[in-house]
């Protein structure tokens, strides 16, 4: 397993190297769009649950890695974290819309509880 | 199934690729392969959710993300590695999300149906049946069973109790007017006045005893009882044997009545006893009116 990990990462930067020498553009447009993605799922109050959270965080490493990655000039690599990074966001997104949407009903219910309570005293 | 074809085309690559020498291939290939396992089983769970009717659209794009990498596996496993995992790794991500966006939708649907059992509730509660009361509770305690699951089962069970016997007491005030309870050594004991249930030398149940009779009987099912007598009294007009053999009957037709709406006639006796027992004077017409009566007499 431990190779099998070096090995990975070995055959990951040959790789970048490679692309890189490829010279792909910088990618501007999927940066904007994973920024973009991330801002979202933080307006959508990503940050106050947990999984949506860990997904917020991986979507952020991704666009850091992608940063380093653009200035190293391997644009192609730097390419997939950002998409990565996007799908990341979405998800925390749709997260904390699940958990945004499960507590409303929750409470709903709840004021039916105390309705029913008050109902039978 | 197809996992397994997945896993075995990889085999086969991996021996390709060492007969040309190169080790390094395999561990190349091995990982994509278990990327997608991943996305598969993402998108797998995601169709089998509500995802599927609530947001199929959602679902869609992430099938279209798995065949993507699917894709782009299948084409070129060894030059195309980096896309793939990227590929695999969006397509799960893709599924994910579908799910999250399906479950969202679902609670929004209960959030709705709750507002609504609220709003309906809350116009419903001055004059609310205590059948009505029982059918939101029951749906109450199955939306809760989801929430918490043994919190909610001992919430039911609590509520049907408190509803049995606040049923039992709603059907005992109703009949308040036609009727008295008492509790007796011999067990509880109803009284119902005989000019509500019949008329005068007949043995049929009128319409309002009919309806009144079967609160009663809906009661007594849901509390349960060990035995029910069921006793016909007359006043002391009128010849014996015609007394007795009027309120037999009348006593017949109370137990048919409630045996009609479902409790158990086995536990059921209904006894005619004329005039034997009047509970008060027969020289008054307001005395004859309490003796003509039938006594139900319930134990538990």
């Amino acid at each position: 397993m431990t190779r099998q990990t070096m090995f990975v990462t070995l055959a990951a930067v040959l790789g970048a190297a490679q692309l890189a020498c490829g010279g792909a553009a910088v990618p501007h447009q999927e940066m904007a769009t994973a920024q973009a993605g991330v801002r979202a799922a933080e307006v959508g109050g990503a940050a106050e649950h947990p999984q949506a959270e860990l997904r917020l965080k991986h979507a952020n490493e991704k666009i850091a890695a992608a940063e380093a990655l653009i200035k190293d000039g391997d644009n192609e690599t730097a390419t997939l974290r950002l998409r990565e990074a996007e799908a990341d966001a979405e998800l925390a997104l749709s997260i904390a819309q699940q958990e945004q949407a499960k507590k409303e009903a929750e409470q709903a219910l709840k004021r039916i509880k105390v309705l029913m309570q008050e109902a039978r005293s | 199934m197809k996992a397994l074809t997945w896993g075995t085309r990889s085999r086969l690559a991996c021996v390709a690729v060492v007969a040309l020498g190169t080790l390094a291939g395999c561990g190349k290939e091995a990982l994509p392969p278990q990327a997608l396992v991943s996305a598969r089983q993402a998108y797998q769970d995601a169709a089998a959710s509500p995802a599927a009717e609530l947001a199929p659209a959602k679902l869609d794009t992430a099938k279209q993300a798995l065949t993507q990498a699917e894709n782009a596996w299948q084409e070129d496993p060894k030059a195309k590695e980096a896309e793939t995992l990227t590929l695999a790794y969006i397509a799960e991500r893709r599924a994910l999300t579908a799910q999250a966006l399906g479950e969202a939708a679902k609670a929004r649907q209960d959030r709705v149906k709750l507002d609504e059992e609220y709003m309906e509730l809350q116009e419903k509660r001055a004059n609310m049946t205590a059948e009505e009361l029982e059918r939101v509770r029951e749906r109450l305690a199955i939306t809760s069973q989801k929430a918490a699951q043994s919190e909610a089962e001992l919430e039911k069970e609590r509520a049907a109790r408190a509803e049995a016997e606040k049923k039992l007491s709603a059907a005992v005030a109703s009949l308040a007017e036609m009727a008295s309870v008492k509790e007796e050594a011999r067990g509880m004991v109803i009284t119902l006045n005989g000019a509500v249930l019949f008329t005068t030398g007949k043995y049929e149940l009128l319409p309002i005893a009919k309806s009144k009779l079967d609160e009663v009987a809906k009661a007594l099912q849901e509390q349960g009882f060990k035995k029910i007598v069921i006793e016909g009294h007359t006043d002391s007009r009128g010849n014996a044997a015609d007394n007795d053999k009027l309120s037999e009957r009348r006593a017949t037709s109370v137990k048919d009545h409630l045996v009609s709406q479902g409790l158990d006639a086995s536990k059921i006796q209904a006894v005619g006893l004329g005039a034997s027992r009047p509970v008060a004077t027969n020289d008054t017409p307001e005395g004859r009116a309490n003796n003509r009566r039938v006594e139900l007499i319930v134990t538990n």
